[in-house]
């Protein structure tokens, strides 16, 4: 069963210069117990897409949505309050930096205490605060935090980035969530850490059954811990498929040079070699292309590419481009 | 024919200020040597607190070693003498938000290196300023640009111009390439390597990401707590490691694992 | 944003030049610069544009209210006080000596401050440590207090009120500047200049000053906006300005009495008081405010 559906969702930036397409009809889908990877390198706007499925954007943004299911059930026709109360139940979602995003002035353990839910404790008042220990100790053992009577007592400062990922994975899984949305959760982070945050998710994954939609800027960390791979580019939507799919037959040129031009995941190449890479830069905010926002770098382009293109579909690989690679497989 | 650089038994012990009587030593890097030739990259791996920034900020100078000598070119490099070393070792930062002084403009940043250590007029630098950049592939009008301009990828750029203007022979790359986009940093590997060729630089790459180190770098160092771990030339290390922390390291990486 | 085609007439303001920008689109901090300028224009020219002399006294006219009063006088707009002298007279020398003194109290003590300031974040070790402590515990004195234990010792009168709050003001441009340059000096620009082989004046000169203005100049106008309250409260407990020198705060203590009778005499300085401690507040929340907007884009 689809958990969460949506179909070109847009999102816009209202300024005094005009409006500027931040994201620019992109479409997602998440079943229950999948792994999600969006892959995107900055500016692509996927940070700003899981806000907006949280709902966590000010208002200078707007969105716009042709679907947006949670559970088959619509989102765009409920009150802010109403979706704000159906998302807060089921989705969490954790943040680049952890060391940033805990209260420097309380212990770890206090703010653990107010992530569990009132409803999850039973009991008269006075046992309460009791078991509101004993469901934080549970929750540190569930992340892989043994010793947990003295991260209890610990200020965040004194851990260390990755320890602190997992406090925050921790404060996310006390509502039981069922889908977790995972900003770039190990950018700051050395190779052994991001190793055992990956491998702390994937376990998350089987034993709970809980989604996770993974955002990253590194397709190579991505491909082994996901079942399937969106790519977006700039804001637009380039393409979606298993992992599989994705990484043995790209369709998309841009897809193709992200994985071209990463020696992890090119064993072949002769060491010291030219890596391909696509000319140019990233397009500024404030001189997006029009069209296919790759027009200009990419090595297939021709006239019509100034027209934005439709998603086609191959066997659940969707691809979003004029002239994709998949006459060459 | 003697190497490029020469280091050695480079160590370094810090004495914690903190006490008057019987200092606590805090060993940050144990004596450690290795040669380097021209148009070869050497990459040192470790995590943090295993003493790679330590070895970077020796090697350029920034601290002074406890033992050991470095050696260029035969000729010993001493800490007080920093003249005589930016000449021939440079280098370049991780974090380009901070590296670039936000309140001059790009010539003048470019202008300091020229100033304080050649003889050149003001004409000869100016056309020196626009080579380098170009050489770097940014435009010679972005001279009057302000650091706040430009974005993560030509802030580096800048920073490699930086460090090339002064024509060195050993550029020291801390990190450099970890805060980059993959495919900036793929046109950052392939500039680097251009560079390479065209004014033999030796680098010491110092990172943590193996994919870039084993197409990079000819040799690879390893440390741990400071300490050598392993050391060789890239390919045997990575295909056979010796040791159970380079052995960790790869299997975190999920090198060997073929999807 | 870097862009390719680039022509030759286009500006690229420098930080600072992008902060005044900033700034002036601030209304209201553009009203309270006005106001600034205004009051340093006041304490200028005072003595040519002032209709009588502040300290000569009429004695045909004790107590006259303000114009605008069925009883006033044109010509003595803001009516006079107990001796006959124009009140606003009297207020626009006011201006010279309680704003430009604040004025010229918070320029000494920057000078030294930062002087000191950056001499102190290049020393390290234990001097350093010692001459830190030194300062905090000066700094946790309220400054008036201190003001009044210094004028206590070198006995009233304005000048010496002037030494006094230009010395309570030195410990906290010394300790912002110290922290200020103490947090440049980790950059990594300015490590990538020492090894360039700059010497440590020309770090201060060209890496660390563009820097640590802003701060430096925030901490001034909040300095300004103490040292204006501090020359007042100090002429109105008779320490400061002797009589006759119109001073706004011993005009308000010389008013006091007569308040029932003559309340102009009270609230006209107050009002003055409260005009420059205003304008200097706005100058230095639309400089933050300015740095705030900076920052985001």
């Amino acid at each position: 069963m689809n958990l969460l559906d949506i179909r070109n969702l847009s999102i816009e930036l209202k300024s005094k210069n005009g409006s500027i397409l931040a994201v620019d009809r992109v479409s997602l889908t998440i079943k229950e117990g999948e792994v999600r990877g969006l892959v995107g390198e900055s500016g692509s706007g996927k940070s700003i897409l899981a806000q907006a499925i949280t709902g966590i954007l000010d208002d200078r943004w707007e969105v716009h949505a042709d679907r947006f299911h949670w559970k088959n059930q619509d989102l765009l026709g409920l009150t802010p309050q109403e979706r704000k109360d159906i998302i807060a139940k089921d989705i969490a979602m954790i943040f680049q930096e952890p060391m940033a995003c805990l209260d420097p002035t309380t212990t770890v353990g206090e703010q653990l205490e107010e992530a569990v839910p009132n409803s999850q404790l039973s009991g008269y008042f006075w046992q309460k605060s009791k078991q509101r220990k004993l469901a934080v100790i549970s929750l540190l053992h569930k992340v892989g935090i043994k010793n947990h009577e003295k991260c209890y007592r610990s200020f965040p400062h004194q851990l260390t980035e990755a320890f602190c990922q997992r406090v925050m994975i921790a404060i996310a899984l006390a509502r039981q969530p069922l889908l977790l949305i995972a900003d770039e959760p190990t950018a700051a982070m050395e190779s052994t850490n991001q190793g055992q945050i990956f491998r702390l998710l994937a376990s998350l994954n089987q034993l709970k059954n809980m989604s996770i939609l993974l955002i990253s800027h590194d397709l190579e960390n991505v491909t082994h811990w996901t079942n399937t791979i969106t790519v977006m580019y700039s804001g637009q939507f380039v393409e979606a498929g298993t992992t599989e799919q994705i990484f043995n037959r790209p369709f998309h040129p841009y897809t193709k040079a992200l994985l071209d031009s990463s020696p992890n995941a090119n064993i072949e190449l002769p060491a010291k070699s030219r890596l391909t890479t696509l000319p140019g830069s990233i397009p500024l905010l404030q001189h997006l292309p029009i069209g296919c926002r790759l027009g200009p770098r990419c090595p297939r382009a021709q006239q019509i590419c100034v027209q934005a293109p439709k998603t086609t579909n191959h066997h659940g690989h969707q691809v979003n481009c004029h002239y994709s690679l998949k006459e060459n497989y | 024919m003697s190497a490029l650089l020469q280091v050695n038994d480079l160590s370094k012990v810090y004495k914690d200020k903190n006490y008057w009587y019987n200092r606590k030593k805090y060993v940050a890097l144990n004596p450690l040597s290795f040669n380097l030739e021209a148009y070869q990259t050497l990459a040192i791996v470790g995590e943090i607190g295993s003493g790679k920034s330590t070895l970077a900020k020796l090697l350029v100078g920034a601290e002074k070693s406890t033992t050991g000598k470095i050696q260029l070119n035969g000729q010993l490099l001493t800490k007080e003498n920093f003249k005589q070393r930016c000449q021939h070792i440079r280098m370049i930062f991780q974090d380009s938000g901070t590296t670039l002084n936000p309140n001059l403009t790009i010539a003048q940043l470019l202008d300091e290196p020229l100033l304080l250590n050649t003889n050149l007029t003001e004409l000869q630098r100016t056309q020196l300023i626009r080579t380098t950049l170009q050489q770097v592939g940014l435009l010679a009008d972005h001279m009057n640009f302000y650091p706040h301009m430009f974005s993560g990828g030509q802030k580096q750029r800048i920073s490699l111009a930086r460090a090339i203007i002064l024509q060195p022979q050993v550029i020291i790359l801390d990190e450099a390439l970890a805060s980059l986009d993959p495919s900036l940093r793929a046109q950052m590997i392939n500039l680097l390597l251009d560079l390479q060729q065209q004014m033999g630089l030796a680098y010491i790459l110092i990172s943590h990401n193996l994919g870039i180190v084993k197409h990079f770098s000819d040799n690879i160092i390893v440390l741990n707590a400071g300490e050598v771990v392993e050391s060789g030339k890239t390919k045997i290390v990575l295909k056979k490691p010796k040791h159970k922390y380079t052995q960790k390291l790869l299997m975190s990486q999920c090198f060997q694992i073929k999807h | 944003m870097a862009r390719d085609k680039i022509y030759s007439e286009e500006e690229f303001p420098s930080p600072l030049q992008q902060l005044w920008h900033s700034f002036t689109q601030t209304n209201i901090a553009m009203i309270g610069f006005y106001g600034y300028l205004f009051l340093i224009a006041m304490a200028i020219f005072s003595p040519l544009i002032s209709p009588h002399i502040s300290i000569e006294s009429n004695l045909d006219m004790l107590l006259l209210p303000p114009a605008w009063d069925s009883q006033g006088d044109v010509s003595y707009l803001l009516g006079t006080d107990s001796l006959g002298r124009d009140m606003l007279s009297r207020l626009m020398h006011g201006t010279s000596l309680t704003f430009g003194l604040s004025f010229l109290v918070v320029i000494i003590s920057l000078g030294v401050g930062v002087l000191f300031g950056s001499v102190s974040a290049l020393t390290q070790g234990v001097k350093s440590s010692i001459f830190n402590h030194f300062l905090d515990v000066i700094l946790s004195i309220p400054t008036l207090l201190l003001a009044i234990i210094i004028v206590a010792i070198l006995g009233p009168g304005l000048y010496n009120t002037l030494w006094a709050i230009v010395m309570t003001l030195i410990p906290q441009f010394i300790h912002v500047t110290h922290n200020a340059v103490r947090e440049e000096f980790s950059k990594d620009y300015v490590l990538a200049s020492r090894l360039d082989g700059a010497s440590s004046l020309r770090i201060l000169k060209y890496s660390v000053f563009p820097n640590i203005v802003e701060k430096i100049i925030n901490q001034a106008t909040l300095a300004q906006s103490a040292a204006i309250l501090d020359i007042a409260a100090l002429g109105f407990l008779r320490l400061g300005a002797q009589s006759p020198l119109p001073e706004w705060g011993a005009m308000l203590f010389n008013g006091l009495d007569l308040f029932y009778i003559a309340p102009w005499t009270v609230y006209l300085p107050g009002l003055a008081i409260l005009f420059a401690v205003l304008t200097t507040n706005l100058v230095g929340e639309g400089l933050r405010h300015a740095v705030k907007m900076r920052k985001e884009t």
